[in-house]
């Protein structure tokens, strides 16, 4: 008997790993995703442009990007043009998205709701009711399946 | 503050509407075996995105969601002290007996004081729709009874604190 047969650490190997059907996170990351520029969004919430701000940082959410600090930045300029929208402005500026900014704003409407502030969640649950009323269950399923996480 | 109660049970409503789709899938790991995927988390492509739904700071609802089964946990408002007492007896209370409720699991999630773990075997069993409405319904009845039991509590040692001083 050779020395080697006292070492267990083949136990320790994950052979699921080295399965063929092994499930990857798609890998493409785009390093140039890098999010709507606060600047921008200041100046445009400034002159009262509320639904161009909007349109701004959905058409520039980092969907792609790997750097959760991208993402955290832009979800909190997402949130502060959520709460800069009154009420009645609300349905007029949902009617100009297509579906996948509706998506997306739905994305970030969840993502508001896990950073809970003053007053912040009655807002957002005023924007879930009337983006729902424009689009339904389908835009939840699509937050809830898609991997592209906002 | 109860202005966002019906706007945050709507909210709540909608989204286990559409994430309480689920079909049966044996494991992928073991064979023979059905497990709750959401439980046992070894295949990410099986996972959905968790979503949160919150009404303040203190309450909040997390739904996860996986392709058999779907785990909704729930943070009741806790004012004071005796209220976080009182939860956390009615909730143990509860889940001690979850074997009748079918959908109630045993702990909660970390983080939050009552879980719900709903599989693709409850949702043939039971309507979906009804079963939403029973998540939808306990949310309701748990602030309701809460608030009763605080206020036969302190009642009760309002009555039982006279009668001893009466003594005096």
């Amino acid at each position: 008997m050779s020395k080697n047969t006292r070492n267990t650490a083949f136990r320790k190997v994950d052979v699921d790993q080295y399965g063929e059907e092994v499930y990857e996170e798609d890998q493409t990351a785009d390093e140039g995703a890098t999010g709507p520029s606060d600047a921008e969004v200041q100046s445009m919430l400034a002159k009262g442009r509320n639904g161009d701000a909007l349109q701004y940082v959905l058409t520039n959410a980092p969907l792609t990007s790997k750097n959760q600090g991208v993402k955290d930045k832009a979800a909190q300029t997402v949130l502060k043009v959520l709460m800069s929208l009154k009420a009645n402005e609300i349905e007029g500026s949902l009617k100009g998205l297509d579906q996948a900014k509706q998506d997306t704003l739905m994305k970030y409407i969840y993502r508001g709701f896990e950073n809970p502030s003053e007053g912040s969640s009655a807002q957002l649950l005023v924007w879930h009711d009337k983006l729902f009323a424009a689009t339904g269950v389908g835009s939840i399923v699509r937050v809830l399946t898609d991997r592209k996480r906002v | 503050m109860s202005t966002t109660l019906q706007p945050y049970l709507k909210a709540v409503r909608q989204t286990l509407t559409a994430a309480i789709c689920l079909e049966n899938f044996s494991s992928q790991v073991v064979e023979r075996h059905n497990k709750p995927e959401v439980e046992v988390r070894t295949s990410k492509e099986l996972l959905l995105t968790p979503v949160t739904i919150s009404r303040n700071e203190k309450e909040k609802v997390l739904i996860e969601g996986s392709i058999n089964s779907l785990r909704i946990s729930i943070a009741i408002k806790q004012a004071d002290e005796i209220e976080k007492i009182l939860c956390h007896k009615f909730m143990r209370f509860m889940m001690m007996r979850a074997e009748n409720f079918i959908v109630l699991r045993r702990k909660p999630v970390e983080g939050y004081d009552i879980s719900f773990l709903i599989t693709n075997f409850h949702t043939e069993q039971m309507y979906k729709h009804k079963v939403v409405d029973f998540i939808i319904h306990f949310m309701e009845e748990i602030d309701k009874e809460m608030s009763e039991m605080k206020l036969a509590v302190n009642s009760r040692a309002r009555i039982s604190a006279e009668e001893f001083l009466k003594r005096f």
